[in-house]
């Protein structure tokens, strides 16, 4: 018996470190092109066009940040393209994550006919695909005048019965309705039960949930792309100004520098909330 | 239907009863308030949208967009005549023209996503849960292509490999095609090992102790506990993986820098390429387009959702 189990541990360990070895591999084969990426923001053109392609600099050229934040694309800068991609996140997720929370809270803790056909629909269009609705969606958008607007892709945002609806229905269904009744006790209205009682407790996966959709947008390219081309945020901007750097100019390092200052703030985002997503990934209902 | 607040159900019984009504009353004002911007918000932008998509497949528009005529199902006759029997075949290939290209394009993303990214991403969580040396690195790392943008994804895939295999990389059949796959693959085990080792990491310990006592290995213990028991998130990874034939576009279309070439394009980049130039007189075409796949694909996603959901039902922990 021990022997048994002496010589599987022994192929037990040789499976792990091979699988570890492969872990390794697909770990470098995610961070080397950023490392390079990085890195290679600090060339200068001519030392990256003069074949110094995988290499360190030989001198570090920390005005490229600085010269990509100033570059001009159809006349708007970088830095408003930055800017943008921070006032649609902020104001898209606050928006979508808010009305999905409420809705949540109604569907979840209030009977009222209908309240199933809500659920229902949630469910059937996220597992039901439907294409080739674009340029119906376009010409909707254009009925409402909001083509081409920071209004419009904020209305496409705030669609709410989607996969968060569905996270953070499942997070109100396990709190207590007693805190409300204890509320109501004190007098305490429906609205303020729901804002000062439930939100307040479900803010674990409502705090998951605004990171994850946060992210979501910051790195969104079709909507932002589709209706609201005239002002871009960064992940749209990013294309246009690979197309126009690489191509005419072939200033590799420019495009790295922009690509580094779209994605920076996401992994700091990450890396700040990165045990609450974890956590409430985990918890969340992901199964079905 | 009763209508009081579901967890008050219990508890008001000995209230009189026009007090419970005036209640119910005021619980359905509160929710109508609340609900009256996202219900209005999913009526415009699914229901509408979607009777406008309907509509607009069985009519033909002038120059301007504006409606033309009812021709019924002449742009479906057209979708398919334009599949099945377009003249332009650069594949070498008699049978295979460039439009079958881009269905068979769009319908292997299916193949890769159910075949090789999940059983990889599967064995990947499954490994990952067990004691691995380093394995909250590799879970943070696993999940960075889930948070960085798909056009710094797609570049950091494509740039380095251009300098090695060269510029044209995606512009040749078959291998750009693969071309594309591979990083399809690439890019989603991150996302599949961040579902799964979350679904994966919730099994009891205890479990894969005793099935360990009674002699069981790596292989056993994976396909007799692991897989029944993350089951409903297998099959929703595998939902993802289908509804991928009709919906997916942006990768190939960001890695070939939106090259709209027959040898990496899909059923939802002709769409979304077309409706993104304005290309108002062929709407109508893109929605028949887009409904014909629809009506064929989405009742297998259907029943394939219902058959494996019943595979392993019941089970639970």
């Amino acid at each position: 018996m021990t022997s048994r189990i002496k010589k599987s541990s022994a192929g037990y360990k040789a499976i792990k470190w091979v699988v570890f070895a492969i872990f390794v591999a697909y770990s470098l084969s995610l961070l080397i092109p950023f490392v390079w990426m990085f890195v290679s923001s600090f060339k200068s053109r001519g030392e990256y066009n003069l074949g110094n392609i995988f290499g360190f600099p030989k001198e570090w050229e920390f005005n490229n940040l600085i010269e990509v934040l100033k570059f001009e694309i159809n006349g708007q800068a970088v830095w408003s393209m930055l800017l943008m991609s921070i006032v649609t996140t902020v104001l898209g997720t606050a928006i979508n994550v808010g009305l999905s929370a409420i809705s949540a809270y109604c569907v979840s803790k209030y009977k009222f006919p209908g309240r199933k056909l809500i659920y229902g629909a949630a469910i059937f269009t996220m597992i039901v695909p439907i294409v080739g609705t674009l340029p119906a969606q376009v010409k909707m958008m254009e009925t409402f005048g909001m083509m081409d607007s920071l209004i419009g892709v904020l209305f496409l945002y705030s669609g709410c019965f989607g996969f968060n609806f569905i996270m953070l229905y499942g997070a109100f269904e396990t709190i207590s309705w007693s805190y409300a009744e204890a509320a109501q006790m004190d007098g305490a209205n429906r609205f303020q039960i729901l804002f000062r009682i439930m939100l307040p407790i479900a803010r674990g996966p409502i705090i998951a949930v605004c990171i994850l959709q946060a992210i979501v947008y910051w790195n969104d390219y079709s909507t932002p792309f589709l209706f609201m081309n005239s002002v871009k945020t960064l992940a749209v901007g990013l294309q246009s100004l690979q197309n126009e750097m690489i191509n005419r100019e072939q200033d590799y390092p420019m495009v790295f520098s922009a690509v580094m200052v779209a994605v920076i703030p996401v992994v700091i985002l990450f890396a700040c909330f990165q045990k609450t997503i974890i956590k409430n990934t985990v918890a969340g209902g992901l199964k079905g | 239907m009763a209508t009081e607040a579901i967890a008050n159900t219990n508890t008001n019984t000995k209230k009189p009863k026009d007090m419970s009504k005036r209640k119910r009353h005021r619980d359905y004002i509160f929710v109508a308030v609340l609900l009256a911007y996202p219900v209005l918000q999913f009526v415009i932008t699914w229901v509408f949208v979607n009777i406008g998509a309907l509509r607009l497949a069985f009519i033909r528009v002038d120059r301007a967009g504006n409606f033309a005529e009812f021709i019924w199902f002449d742009n479906f006759a057209r979708v398919l005549r334009n599949i099945f029997t377009s003249p332009e075949n650069n594949t070498g290939v008699s049978w295979l023209n460039n439009n079958l290209v881009v269905v068979l394009n769009s319908f292997g993303y299916a193949f890769i996503t159910i075949f090789i990214s999940l059983p990889l991403s599967m064995l990947f969580s499954y490994f990952l849960d067990k004691k691995m040396p380093l394995a909250n690195v590799f879970r943070v790392i696993f999940f960075l292509p889930n948070i960085i943008p798909v056009v710094a994804l797609t570049m950091s895939f494509a740039l380095p490999l251009k300098n090695v295999i060269g510029a044209d990389m995606f512009k040749n059949w078959p291998g750009g095609q693969m071309y594309v796959y591979l990083y399809c693959i690439w890019a989603g085990l991150g996302y599949n090992v961040v579902l799964l080792s979350g679904a994966i990491g919730r099994i009891p310990k205890e479990i894969y102790e005793s099935a360990q006592l009674d002699g069981a290995g790596y292989f056993t213990e994976f396909i007799k506990i692991t897989v029944p028991l993350v089951w409903p998130t297998v099959v929703t990874l595998v939902i993802v993986g289908l509804t991928n034939v009709l919906t997916l576009y942006l990768q190939p279309f960001l890695l070939t820098n939106g090259d709209d070439s027959w040898v990496t394009s899909t059923i939802a980049m002709e769409i979304f390429i077309g409706t993104s130039r304005g290309n108002t007189v062929q709407y109508p075409q893109f929605a028949a387009k887009g409904l014909l796949f629809s009506v064929i694909w989405a009742p297998i996603v259907m029943l394939v959702r219902n058959r494996m959901s019943k595979k392993y039902d019941g089970i639970d922990f």
